[in-house]
């Protein structure tokens, strides 16, 4: 028997793992080469088993035609994964806030239970319970797709779709829109770059007939001044890229690192910050809007973020629907 | 057709009709007892050609169904599996040649009607 018959049987039993009747499938395949070998390629040496193989397919695909299983989820419940799961992670996502801002666990029994979380734990927690909706809603259309059952699964409807796919808007306004953005964007990191060469930060204040003084510590100042001009060189980059290609992949990539960055920023201990006195009584208020801001700026970013992953499966969807 | 209008993708429609197709295709040859190679074989000789990795797939599928069954010949030097059409298999047959020529006569018609109106 030929080793390079065995090899491929074998390769297409890896791809059939699960079949009961997985000996059966490769007995037949089997059986069928060493006979066209024989028959057209005048015997069952490892020359002939070769042309035979060859005409029969890799093998992947080859076990693929024996996949006649019902698809994992139905196609008319695919667009209900994202309906569900946008639904499901804005209810998340303001548990998220809530839990942040009051400093409480919310539990909504048995469905979510959400700890008392610190900005950082939150900006961090926000994909993780994005991938977990997802998982969790396609966990149930696939059971409610296996029921075999009709079920009419229920979405509100408020005039039009909620999900509706928008046009894209028009590419030359579209594009003069970036451009003057991009130019804006690369102007104010050049000044903030300027600036930061000059006085060692980009945070200052102005009196009256003096040089600007710094708002911050040299420390503090310093590594602040740095993330912002970054995240500001991130949204340039991303904004002169999107000139030449329309992928979301760019705002994606572009979002991830600025809440990266922000993830940063919320790691200070906002501890000797201020390089101007301020009241006792007033520095923890000041701590908190920082970090009160910054959430709502990582939130933003996270919606943005969810939102262009959202579109680019859809997308991919709608391709492979297509393609169907 | 427009200028603009992509060619026709044949080959996946190609594939939907021939799904169909195969499966009155196979219940007809199996009339008489045949192992895969050989349907293969006596396919290509009417002038028409099925994929070999297509064709064990569908032969399961209707043996499933109990449209068809089979057995092992272990008489020769390699073993054989061959296939023959069940009672059961024969009235789909029936049933599927019929909607077949049905369809058939339908687009004779309306062929005819077209080149009428041309």
């Amino acid at each position: 028997m030929s080793n390079k018959l065995e090899a491929y049987l074998e390769e297409i039993s890896h791809f059939l793992s699960g079949r009961a009747e997985r000996e059966e499938i490769l007995s037949e395949i089997r059986s069928h080469i060493l006979e066209k070998a024989a028959a057209e390629h005048g015997g069952t040496g490892d020359d002939a088993v070769d042309l035979a193989i060859a005409a029969y397919g890799p093998p992947r695909r080859v076990a693929e035609r024996y996949a006649e299983d019902r698809p994992i989820i139905a196609p008319a419940y695919k667009r209900y994964l994202f309906r569900y799961t946008t639904l499901l992670f804005a209810v998340h996502a303001a548990m998220t806030v809530f839990a942040v801002i009051f400093k409480k666990d919310f539990v909504i029994f048995p469905f979510l239970y959400m700890p008392r979380l610190g900005p950082i734990e939150a900006a961090m927690y926000l994909p993780m319970a994005f991938l977990a909706d997802l998982g969790l809603v396609a966990v149930v259309l696939y059971f409610v797709t296996q029921s075999g059952k009709d079920v009419k699964l229920p979405w509100p409807k408020i005039g039009v779709d909620l999900d509706e796919v928008k046009p894209p808007k028009k590419a030359f306004w579209g594009r003069v829109g970036t451009a003057v953005g991009a130019v804006v964007m690369l102007a104010v990191t050049d000044i903030a770059l300027y600036i930061f060469t000059r006085y060692h930060t980009i945070f200052l204040y102005l009196t009256h007939g003096s040089n600007p003084k710094p708002l911050l510590t040299p420390e503090a100042g310093r590594y602040l001044s740095l993330i912002v001009i970054a995240s500001l060189a991130v949204s340039t980059m991303a904004l002169l890229v999107k000139l030449f290609t329309r992928s979301r992949w760019v705002d994606i990539v572009s979002n991830v690192i600025s809440l990266g960055l922000i993830g940063l920023i919320l790691r200070q201990p906002f501890d000797n910050l201020f390089a101007i006195t301020v009241p006792e009584k007033l520095l923890p208020v000041v701590k908190a809007n920082i970090k009160v801001v910054l959430l709502i700026i990582a939130l933003i970013v996270t919606y943005e973020l969810v939102r262009d992953i959202v579109r680019v499966s859809r997308s991919k969807l709608a391709r492979s629907v297509a393609q169907y | 057709m427009t200028k603009q209008d992509p060619e026709p993708d044949i080959g996946s429609l190609e594939t939907e009709m021939n799904r169909g197709f195969l499966h009155i295709l196979a219940l007809a040859l199996l009339e008489k007892d045949m192992y895969g190679y050989s349907m293969v074989k006596h396919i290509e000789t009417l002038g028409y050609r099925v994929e070999e990795n297509t064709l064990y797939p569908l032969l399961r599928r209707l043996e499933k169904n109990g449209w068809i069954a089979s057995k092992w010949d272990l008489s020769e030097d390699r073993p054989r599996k061959f296939y023959a059409v069940t009672p059961e298999g024969r009235a789909l047959r029936a049933s599927l040649l019929d909607i077949w020529k049905i369809q058939d006569r339908i687009l004779d018609k309306i062929t005819k009607e077209n080149a009428h109106v041309q």
